[in-house]
């Protein structure tokens, strides 16, 4: 089964939610989790899902249409562009090895030794 | 005429009685067939299922009574061709209170799957494919009801005329001309317009949480609310449809003389009851059936 994509918004994180969005999308067209065509959720749709403003939503929207990874058509939605540039696999190494820092990172925080991380991360890999 | 309508109000009881008995036997068919969502009960979102269910339970409920309250009001029979668009707009109002309800899962970490919700997707497609179709035929019907009818005494379009000789007029009554037409089509397309607004607040309300259970649930009620915005629409369009089908059939049938083809008329009205009387009693199964696929996934609790 392919899981569908998930975005995840820290309302505590000192990064602007938009950010946080803008990145996460950003990630998921290059990585190609999100093909060219694809069909973004409609504003008010993920707005509501993630309980922010409409504005903080389309702002990440527009950034995304500015860095050429997104069109929207008025009626017609917001599609992943046909050129929208795919990872590198040292770029897509890269970022893997920088979520994987963050999550330690966190994890570290919270007092798990690596055992539970490790654990904890099987679990995830497992749902 | 006054004998017609209490011909034509004892014969919407009878109907009425035989739909019952027609949804009721749908009912235990519907619960007994295999529908049931793949979904784990521990991650259900089994206070937003209960909210749903009694707000749409009390749109039925009110819907009943209002469409009783209708029915019973009105000159001529005028409200009782109402009943019908009167109980759907509470069924629908019931449903959207209900959606509004569901309040999305809280907490500074907010999540949201990648994913466009469309109607389609909950929609029961056969289901609303027939109830365009009947919206469509009843259009059809009023239209052509309100281009034939006469006036009354009073001037109201409601009387079929027919010309028996020179200076010689019959006429039937009630017949669905404007006096019944303008008030019955604008309801019915305010139902619809509604239903519309509804499905839309069905698929854009928040989701309880992005956990594969919770959104299979959540899908589920989704479902739940579309099947029934659907079998409202359903009620406010067919119920109509059967009443104008009835009416018009008897005043067809009811001249001495008229043209030969009106009796054909009359008697393909009287078939056309028979799809839209198993039109309704579908959708009150789908109205009265308890929500399956949410019960089975609900805690044991």
């Amino acid at each position: 089964m392919t899981a569908r994509p998930l975005l995840i918004v820290d309302t505590g994180n000192p990064t602007p939610p938009y950010e946080q969005l803008r990145r996460q999308l950003a990630e998921l067209i290059q990585s190609t989790a999100l093909r060219p065509g694809d069909r973004l959720p409609p504003l008010r749709q993920l707005a509501a899902d993630l309980g922010l403003a409409i504005g903080t939503v389309a702002r990440a929207y527009r950034e995304l249409e500015s860095a050429g990874l997104v069109r929207s058509r008025r009626g017609g939605g917001t599609h992943v562009t046909a050129a929208a540039p795919s990872l590198s696999d040292s770029e897509r190494q890269r970022l893997l090895h920088h979520h994987a820092k963050a999550f330690v990172q966190q994890a570290t925080l919270l007092g798990a030794d690596e055992q539970q991380i490790l654990g904890a991360i099987s679990q995830a890999l497992a749902t | 005429m006054g004998c017609g309508v209490e011909g034509l109000l004892v014969l919407v009881i009878v109907l009425l009685a035989i739909l019952v008995g027609v949804a009721l036997v749908a009912w235990r068919a519907h619960s007994r067939s295999p529908r049931a969502v793949p979904v784990r009960t521990a991650a259900v979102p089994a206070a937003a299922a209960r909210r749903t269910a009694n707000w749409r339970w009390a749109g039925v409920i009110t819907g009943l009574v209002a469409g009783g309250v209708a029915a019973g009001s009105g000159a001529l029979g005028r409200g009782l061709m109402l009943a019908g668009p009167v109980f759907g707009l509470c069924v629908l109002a019931g449903v959207v209170a209900g959606e509004i309800s569901v309040r999305p899962a809280g907490g500074p970490t907010r999540t949201a799957v990648v994913e466009v919700r469309r109607v389609r997707d909950y929609v029961p497609h056969g289901l609303a494919q027939a109830v365009l179709a009947a919206a469509a035929v009843l259009l059809a019907l009023l239209t052509v009801t309100t281009a034939t009818a006469g006036p009354d005494d009073l001037g109201r379009g409601r009387v079929l005329l027919s010309r028996c000789g020179p200076g010689l007029l019959e006429g039937h009554s009630p017949w669905p001309g404007s006096f019944y037409s303008v008030p019955l089509a604008a309801m019915v397309a305010t139902g619809l317009i509604v239903a519309g607004a509804a499905l839309r607040v069905v698929i854009r309300r928040a989701r309880t949480g992005a956990d594969p259970d919770v959104v299979a649930a959540d899908d589920a009620l989704r479902q739940r609310a579309a099947w029934t915005i659907t079998g409202a629409c359903g009620i406010l369009t067919a119920l109509p449809l059967a009443g104008v089908c009835l009416v018009s059939a008897g005043a067809l049938l009811s001249f001495s003389c008229h043209p030969a083809w009106w009796t054909y008329a009359g008697w393909a009205l009287l078939a056309l009851l028979i799809p839209t009387l198993a039109l309704l009693a579908w959708c009150a199964a789908v109205l009265l059936a308890p929500a399956r696929a949410v019960t089975a996934a609900l805690p044991a609790r």
